[in-house]
């Protein structure tokens, strides 16, 4: 993995978390790295099409938020936050179903890639329109509110989608309904091929949540999976306790390109060499876990176990039958009509 | 069927429309409304007037100009089991929030299974002086679209029967509600039990000649030119009530009893439901036809304000006759 492991800065102290849910969390995050190795591979291979979409160097956002939230609690993660539905107990299978296009996957083989939502988990489907979903789990808190359930529902926005207009209808409607939701923001400072800093004026996200919204935003490394487990887990208490709308910048730098076609040749290589070594989501937990008492033997039998799991859940999902394309027009209605239109 | 015995009773469309949306929210504490000034101002036509004082703030929810936001967050709270009523101001407004429509609304249940029971409620339609921005008949981009459904009342029952159908159904409704039979149309007052199924036509007048395939504020016109023409043409009237998706079976069984067809809306002539009727007809019903179908439809422009202009513009008894003057010389 590295060449250089003394150069990793471990997490953050945080003895306040436990070892259950550092083990998740290196869980989450490994499971995010090997299955997106996996798909990155069976792309190039011609085994997955259309395209993949990753989040690596990232890995620690989806783990962090997804553990934060409780068991009632509903989602919506993006195109990077894979360790968001590993997080929600969403299985590796069920992922590879998707790619794969398989008749029991999770979009029944109608949708590819990261374009899914795992209903009995509580996680709404990503839809490609950025900033759609932000509106969308403004509508979800507020179903809490009314039904004074203490629940949350959480979504993702990256730095460039905070350029759509969806994202700040919902911030305002979050804020003017006073709902139970909570925003991070993956600032990993580039969109597509458009760095933010020519996209915006002002690339403070939480500045801006803050200030244009007065919805509390802290920022976090998001790198440090500890980090946004505890940020991210005050910013869900806080709404859940009625304290309305909360939002986490979390500070990354994306280390693929915008998806598989793309090799970021366009990105500072120095950058990417501190964040894909130094700053490397997976190995900083790691070193934590092993600077504070985690036998090295316990972290390799972790990342055995996360291989096998990954191994496993594509077996599973080869095994998969595809779909019928007689069955295409089942599902378009949940109530269906029958009007005898050809 | 479905109705009030005493005339004093006579209740408008609009009114209609606001009692569907009362006694539906008194039935089921799922049903909630949001929108723009729908609170303690009533809406901008006073559909909503009354509601808030009945139901509070939590059941009637002002919100901010945020079209995309309110209807994105409809869908969110349905996802959650909630059967949220969204109000746009004017059917125009529906540009703004198009893609939650067609993105997150239309294609959810087909590629996940999740139901979203959402009714979008869109003032629509011409002869208010509203010009490019607030007389449009926008209906027609979404007609073809898998996953939505259409619903355009044309009467005071269905403008009650098919709300509380649209309400009560499992997916995204689109309730196109025409302006100008807001207090135009009048008649007995709906029982609370109506309901007017989903995807069913109705043939609102019998008759041999021909038929006018038609709805919203079509359907009063076509009656109107049906009643006085009754001396010397058969007309028979299809409303078509949803025109998404579109009840083949009924229109189809209409033209095989008459054979000339005239399909009247007053979305402009190249979209609306119009062009997928003729397509119908043409795929399905060729043989039955005595003669080509034609539309009466405005002109493919955006709605004019000036009086003259509009009255122009739109379609008219006589602009029918004309055409019916064309199909019968077959």
């Amino acid at each position: 993995m590295l060449t250089e492991p003394t150069a990793v800065v471990p997490c953050a102290e945080a003895p306040d978390v436990g070892d259950d849910v550092r083990r998740e969390l290196f869980r989450c995050v490994l499971v995010h790295r090997l299955v997106e190795e996996r798909t990155m591979a069976l792309y190039r291979q011609g085994r997955i099409p259309g395209s993949v979409y990753t989040g690596r160097g990232q890995e620690a956002v989806g783990a962090g938020a997804g553990l934060a939230l409780g068991p009632d609690d509903v989602c919506a993660p993006l195109n990077r936050e894979l360790s968001c539905h590993i997080a929600r107990g969403v299985s590796v299978a069920h992922v590879f179903r998707n790619y794969l296009g398989r008749a029991t996957g999770p979009t029944f083989g109608r949708d590819g890639n990261m374009h899914f939502g795992v209903p009995e988990k509580g996680v709404f489907p990503l839809v490609s329109m950025l900033g759609d979903l932000v509106p969308v789990t403004v509508g979800a808190a507020l179903a809490f509110k009314r039904r004074r359930q203490p629940r949350v529902a959480l979504t993702f926005f990256g730095d460039g989608a905070f350029n759509c207009g969806d994202v700040h209808e919902g911030l305002n409607l979050a804020g003017t309904l006073e709902v139970p939701a909570v925003f991070v923001a993956q600032s990993n400072r580039v969109a597509y091929s458009t760095f933010s800093e020519k996209a915006m004026r002002n690339t403070n996200l939480a500045q801006r949540i803050e200030g244009g919204y007065s919805i509390p935003c802290s920022r976090v490394d998001g790198t440090d999976a500890l980090a946004v487990y505890r940020i991210v887990g005050a910013a869900v208490e806080r709404a859940r306790a009625g304290e309305g709308p909360q939002a986490v910048e979390a500070l990354t730098v994306r280390l693929d390109g915008h998806a598989a076609h793309d090799d970021a040749r366009y990105m500072d290589p120095a950058l990417l060499q501190e964040y894909g070594t130094k700053r490397d989501p997976v190995e900083r937990l790691a070193a934590r876990m092993i600077a504070d008492g985690t036998s090295a033997d316990d972290v390799a039998a972790l990342r055995e176990a996360a291989i096998a799991e990954v191994a496993a859940g594509l077996a599973e999902a080869e095994q998969a039958p595809l779909p019928d394309p007689g069955d295409l027009l089942d599902g378009v209605y949940a109530t269906r009509l029958r009007t005898g239109w050809p | 069927m479905g109705r009030a015995v005493s005339a004093t009773s006579d209740v408008t469309y609009l009114e209609a429309i606001r009692a569907a949306m009362r006694d539906a929210m008194a039935d089921d504490d799922r049903v909630f409304l949001i929108g723009e000034d729908v609170g303690h101002f009533g809406g901008p036509f006073g559909v909503t007037s009354g509601l808030f004082d009945e139901f509070g703030p939590e059941r009637v929810i002002d919100s901010p100009i945020s079209e995309e936001g309110f209807v994105g967050a409809c869908f969110g709270a349905a996802w959650m089991g909630e059967r949220p009523i969204a109000e746009l101001q004017f059917a125009d407004f529906v540009t703004c929030p198009f893609d939650q429509i067609v993105t997150v609304g239309a294609k959810t249940h087909w590629r996940s299974g999740i139901a979203l029971p959402v009714v979008i409620r869109l003032p629509t339609g011409g002869g208010v002086r509203g010009g490019p921005f607030h007389a449009s008949s926008p209906e027609g981009w979404f007609v073809g679209v898998a996953g939505l459904k259409v619903v355009c009342p044309g009467t005071v029952d269905d403008a009650y029967g098919l709300l509380r159908s649209a309400i009560e159904d499992d997916d995204p409704v689109l309730y196109f509600e025409h302006k100008g039979l807001y207090r135009r149309l009048k008649a007995p007052a709906p029982e609370p039990s109506l309901r007017v199924p989903l995807g069913r036509a109705r043939v609102a007048r019998l008759g041999s000649d021909v038929t006018v395939v038609t709805y919203g504020s079509g359907v009063t016109l076509a009656l109107e030119v049906a009643e006085k023409l009754s001396g010397s043409i058969s007309i028979e009237v299809v409303d078509l009530r949803t025109i998404w998706p579109i009840d083949a079976a009924t229109v189809l069984e209409s033209v095989a009893r008459t054979s000339r067809v005239i399909v009247l809306q007053e979305a402009a002539r190249s979209i609306g439901a119009a062009n997928t009727i003729v397509s119908l007809i043409a795929r399905e019903g060729f043989s039955l036809l005595d003669a080509p179908v034609r539309v009466v439809a405005p002109p493919d422009t955006p709605v004019p304000y000036g009086a003259n202009l509009e009255d122009a513009y739109l379609p008219s008894a006589a602009g029918l006759e004309e055409a019916l003057e064309h199909l019968l010389a077959y």
